[in-house]
């Protein structure tokens, strides 16, 4: 067993030093660190929440292109992305899918929606701070947040995970 | 139609409302319902197409709607029912259409109306509600949202209660 790791090791070694002509600066690298990296996420989206994220999966935004590949399983997935205003109803679902999900994970909450209630504030079928039900680690605020700000997020996201 | 029409008028009572092309608009009585409906089923209309309510505060009643459709005809009847608002109580007629199971069941869940005799009236979007009826008009949902989801003790929270 040991052995094979060494191995792995020293291919891996072989493997960067003859990439090294590819690493022009170092914040080529960074940048193409970025697009390395790659986060499976699962969606739950059952509101006007699912707009919010429509865009970034078209071909303007692409979100594949940076490694954002959507799953069709929680099992699969690293990041649960939960867009709007959750109801009593569908914020079982939520848990339930989170709780499917392998360590480590991360929440991510789109919209006002999640935060505070948002224009529900006063629905009396909506839960109204998603952190009183599910750990999140990022919220990305907007009604409904532009594409740029999810990205930015990603990108914050990321980062804290490198830190 | 016409024929029909004169027929449920002497046969049930029922008074017609309104009437246009392709649409007419009955009220009856709402222990005439299943009659009515067994007749008119057998006359051609053979497809439930939707169930509305109205809570009318004012006249403490609340006012039931069955559309329903006839192919042949091409024609929508819309039968008008009252029940008071007390004992909201009417027969179900899931047993003549079937679809209409579905549609009491949401007003059941809404306006709290009980159809007695459908199958199944559990929740169907408001899973663990504990409230009253939400539809209702005299429902103070946000009395209601107040009191369930925040606290006036919290300084972020006040706002909500002005
Ligand atoms: S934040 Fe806005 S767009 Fe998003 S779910 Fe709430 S109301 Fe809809």
């Amino acid at each position: 067993m040991e052995n094979i790791l060494l191995q792995t090791k020293n291919l891996l070694k072989l493997k960067d030093s003859s990439s090294k002509t590819l690493e022009k600066t170092n914040n080529h690298r960074k940048k193409l660190k970025k697009l390395v990296k790659s986060i499976w996420v699962f969606n739950w989206f059952n509101s006007c929440g699912f707009t919010e994220v429509l865009p970034v999966v078209g071909s303007r935004w692409d979100m594949e292109r940076f490694g954002l590949i959507p799953v069709s399983s929680p099992r699969q997935a690293d990041c649960l992305i939960i867009a709007g205003y959750q109801t009593i109803k569908s914020i079982k679902v939520a848990k339930l899918i989170y709780e499917q999900m392998p360590a480590p994970k991360v929440v991510v909450s789109l919209g006002s929606c999640p935060v505070s209630g948002g224009m529900y504030w006063d629905s009396y079928n909506t839960i109204k701070k998603l952190s009183d039900y599910l750990p999140v680690d990022l919220n990305i605020p907007g009604c409904p947040p532009r594409p740029e700000a999810i990205f930015d997020g990603i990108h914050r996201l990321i980062q804290k995970v490198n830190s | 139609m016409e024929g029909l029409i004169s027929k449920i008028k002497s046969k049930f009572g029922a008074e017609i409302l309104k009437k246009e092309k392709n649409q007419i608009w009955m009220k009856i009585n709402n222990k005439d319902l299943i009659n009515i409906c067994n007749f008119l089923k057998e006359n051609g209309f053979d497809f439930f197409s939707c169930l509305s309510a109205i809570d009318i505060l004012e006249n403490n009643i609340i006012e039931l709607v069955y559309h329903l459709w006839s192919q042949e005809k091409k024609t929508i009847l819309n039968i008008k029912t009252e029940i008071s608002r007390e004992k909201p109580e009417i027969n179900s007629i899931s047993k003549i259409y079937t679809a209409s199971q579905i549609h009491e069941r949401e007003i059941h869940e809404l306006f709290g109306v009980n159809f007695l005799g459908n199958s199944d009236l559990s929740e169907l979007f408001l899973e663990d509600w504990s409230g009253p009826a939400p539809f209702l008009k005299d429902f103070d949902w946000r009395e209601y949202v107040r009191e369930k989801f925040y606290n006036k003790e919290n300084e972020n929270e006040k706002g909500y209660y002005n």
